[in-house]
């Protein structure tokens, strides 16, 4: 019972990351696209919980849903839009995008499909946000600090770039 | 209940969606978040790795490094996205507008 539910689950959410992913490449608006953006990262925060990662679907919805869309809708506010410019790039280019990312995407399908993996005998659900934590603050301490750097940097950046002088 | 392909997969064809978003689209933002797009998609691919794959215990030092990775990509990402659009801001600022073929300054 709880099988079907998962795969039922799961289509339904591949499905609406797949078309709001296509909304924000195909929607003319900027806006439309930012829209298309929030159910995107939503419905993939949803694959997360059934990939049993809570603790990243709680920061997926708080970050990406939360905070880069906010932003992205205050560059769109910011950056007044001159509406009769077109919205894509020349037709050839489309061509061109189009061609590479299908060809892509045929490759990486090709490239999954070749071998079996080495799959865990089981696979992994477990409460996460325990284990995280600690391997923040034990193996991955180095890194966790230079994020936090990263994250002042780019702060103190955004600042610098932004202000009006 | 979906196998790890299916995982792989549903990420490869997002990656590739934000690939399309970012060759064929005008407009910065649509751009930027286009790239947001392709990074969740390695995201999702990380988790299913993370879930299906995971090495025993001795070999990896945290069964959730395959997580830990995807928070760091997150991590960066709100990053690269705060400093983009400041910079598309600060472009607007002098040449008004986003759209990538009047911002030509550069071109030879």
């Amino acid at each position: 019972m709880t099988e079907a539910i998962a795969t039922i689950a799961f289509w339904v959410f591949a499905i609406t990351t797949v078309v709001g992913a296509l909304g924000v490449v195909l929607a003319k608006r900027v806006f439309h696209s930012a829209m298309f953006l929030v159910v995107a990262l939503g419905s993939t925060a949803a694959i997360y919980v059934l990939l049993s990662a809570d603790f990243l679907a709680t920061v997926q919805v708080l970050v990406y849903t939360g905070a880069i869309v906010i932003l992205v809708l205050f560059a769109i506010m910011l950056t007044p839009q001159s509406v009769e410019l077109p919205a894509f790039a020349p037709g050839g280019q489309q061509v061109g995008g189009a061609v590479v990312a299908l060809a892509l995407l045929a490759l990486v399908i090709a490239a999954i499909r070749t071998g079996p993996w080495p799959l865990a005998a089981q696979p992994l659900d477990q409460p996460t946000s325990f284990a995280i934590g600690q391997g923040f603050l034990t193996t991955f301490l180095f890194p966790f600090e230079l994020a936090s750097l990263v994250l002042l940097v780019a702060l103190i950046g955004a600042i610098l770039l932004a202000r009006e002088d | 209940m979906p196998g790890l392909n299916q995982f792989l997969i549903l990420g490869a064809i997002v990656f590739c969606i934000g690939i399309y978003g970012v060759l064929a689209r005008r407009n910065v933002i649509v751009m930027l978040m286009s790239l947001e797009l392709m990074l969740n998609g390695v995201n999702i691919t990380l988790v299913a790795f993370n879930r299906f794959l995971t090495p025993p215990v001795g070999v990896s030092s945290s069964p959730f490094a395959g997580q830990m990775f995807a928070l760091f990509v997150i991590a960066v990402a709100a990053a690269e996205a705060v400093l983009g659009l400041a910079i598309v801001i600060a472009v607007y600022r002098v040449r008004h507008t986003v759209q990538v073929d009047q911002i030509d300054l550069l071109r030879g």
